[in-house]
């Protein structure tokens, strides 16, 4: 949770974009007030910061991974992808957004190591579409997806990550307020079997087999197959 | 000594609510604070008052579908709906971790019958871990009865009396701002026996989504918190504190010392934070320093010395129209 120097306004949930144990850096669109003020802090200015928070992606011994971002998706998988890499592991970043403009940093992940695949909803570059159309015509079936975007991207990935039966990891985004799993206000359901299922009584006990889970606390990745949205 | 200097440091802003007593007049408000676990990496717990605990009912709650948030212009809405995990497995595998907590829990209690009430309230203050109790009787988010209880003075009274008689440990009732006269339902929780009153829980709203046609939250009403909140707060203190005699914590949007002063000074004894913990958890000893240093500077050694001060001057109606003539 990022607040601006001015403290005025309220907290914004940010990924940390990279990290090299010394330096952290947050990559960010502008889109209203307060990132409009993040944006203009220069260097010295203090930020407050509470954080990291949550979890993150399971790096796993995956051989073949799919990363999927749509739009300031982009800023949460950096750090999974370069792990990814690290471990020999071949990576294909699947990356989509309005328009070109948007595809920022697209370069790094190749850099990194990465296949880029781009796709644009007005189709200025790669696929005319959304990146999930792209994802499933591949003739490449992962081992695993990882993926973070606007939810109804991450529905669209977790239906395709469901067809071809590859297990998908998803960056969820919601509404938070407290941000350390204090409020409960920021909670998605998932099956009460999952190890992310916070400590709640049996299913008999409350006549269902779902149970709420903090975005911010448990998450904010979980297993697309233990998501009930 | 005429002269004689008070330092901040020598500033007593201790409180004493009923049995309770409270090193510090910072109560963190029930469901913003999860046990107080969730911000001990980011302040020091025991430079707090207490932690009043997120409510627990007689059966476990799911809480409300999704989305249970709404920020909106200087507050927030929240729906969370009471979930939890019910009294039973609360006492078995949440309520011994309190007792490693360096401040004073407060525990909170909701239901749907006076019997509930006085069930939970009894099983909860029956545990060492748990220094007093909160009846929420006020919580606007639950489909049947949950703010019925605040809402009419009766049951206000049925209410509170079958929980006093369940613990001699001190029971403070948390009053809903959503009502005509809230001065009327604090006489009767007074009557029955509570020791303080939180004024107030959230004031019911609602936001709607123009693109989808729908409203914003899944429970369709929420409770407003925040800034937005405050001055109804300080009008709801002000008019309890001239109803009862029993203490206040006040609470509604409270960000700074200077809104703190506001609601010691229309009758609160101590304040609850809640949302402001959102965006800085420092607040509530930035706050406390703050106070010092205001009462430090005004040569007052005690925070109590300005409770409902307010209430004096200008404001007293006959003093104002003596004036006139």
């Amino acid at each position: 949770m990022v607040v601006p120097p001015s403290g005025e306004s309220a907290a914004t949930a940010l990924g940390v974009y990279e990290a090299d144990g010394r330096r952290a850096s947050i990559l960010f669109f502008v889109v209203g007030k307060r990132t409009e003020e993040l944006s203009r802090i220069s260097e010295g200015e203090k930020i407050g910061v509470v954080g990291p928070l949550g979890n993150g992606f399971t790096i796993g011994s995956e051989r073949d991974v799919a990363i999927v971002a749509g739009g300031v998706g982009i800023a949460s998988v950096l750090l999974p992808a370069q792990a990814y890499v690290r471990t020999g592991a071949r990576v294909r970043l699947y990356y989509g957004a309005r328009t070109t403009e948007l595809l920022v940093e697209r370069e790094r992940f190749a850099h990194e190591g990465c296949e880029v695949l781009v796709a644009t909803d007005d189709g200025s570059l790669g696929h005319a579409g959304y990146v999930t159309s792209l994802l499933a015509q591949t003739d490449r079936r992962p081992d695993v997806i990882l993926a973070c975007g606007p939810t109804p991207m991450l529905r669209a990935v977790a239906s395709v990550a469901s067809d071809m039966h590859v297990p998908a990891q998803l960056s969820l985004e919601e509404t938070f307020a407290c941000g350390v799993g204090g409020c409960w206000g920021c909670v998605v359901p998932i099956v009460n079997t999952s190890a992310q299922a916070p400590s709640f009584p049996p299913a008999e006990r409350n006549g269902s087999d779902v149970v709420y889970a903090r975005v911010c606390k448990e998450g904010s990745v979980f297993w697309a197959h233990e998501l009930r949205w | 000594m005429v002269n004689d200097v008070i330092t901040a440091r020598e500033i007593d802003v201790s409180v004493r609510l009923g049995k309770l007593e409270l090193a510090y007049p910072t109560l963190m408000g029930s469901g913003c604070y999860g046990s107080g676990e969730e911000y001990a990496p980011f302040v020091d717990l025991s430079k707090i008052g207490a932690v009043v605990l997120k409510s627990v009912t007689r059966q476990p709650r799911l809480g409300n579908p999704t989305p249970r948030l709404v920020h909106t212009p200087s507050g927030m809405l929240n729906a969370i709906g009471l979930q939890n995990p019910g009294i039973e497995w609360y006492l078995e595998h949440d309520v011994a971790k309190f007792a490693q907590r360096p401040c004073t829990i407060i525990g909170s209690v909701a239901g749907f019958s006076v019997d509930d009430y006085a069930y939970t309230c009894e099983k909860l203050a029956a545990r060492n871990e748990i220094k007093a109790i909160e009846l929420n009787i006020s919580c606007p988010n639950v489909a049947s009865e949950g703010e019925t209880f605040a809402c009419d003075p009766n049951l206000t009274a049925n209410v509170v009396r079958a929980a006093r008689a369940t613990t001699d440990k001190t029971l403070i009732v948390k009053l809903s701002p959503n009502v005509t006269d809230i001065a009327s339902i604090a006489r009767e929780a007074e009557r029955a026996g509570a020791d303080a009153l939180a004024v107030i829980n959230t004031v019911r709203g609602m936001a709607i989504d123009v693109d989808m046609w729908r409203p914003r939250l899944g429970n369709v009403t929420g409770g407003l918190s925040g800034p937005a909140i405050r001055p109804i707060a300080v009008l709801a203190v002000y008019e309890v504190a001239r109803a009862v005699k029993i203490p206040i914590v006040g609470q509604g949007g409270i960000e700074t010392a200077g809104d703190a002063l506001e609601f010691f000074l229309a009758g609160a004894s101590a304040i609850s934070i809640g949302t402001a913990n959102f965006t800085d958890p420092r607040v509530p000893l930035r706050i406390v320093d703050e106070l010092r240093a205001y009462l430090a500077k005004r040569g007052l050694r005690s925070l109590q010395q300005i409770v409902g001060k307010a209430n004096v001057g200008f404001a007293n109606p006959h003093q104002y129209e003596g004036d006139e003539g």
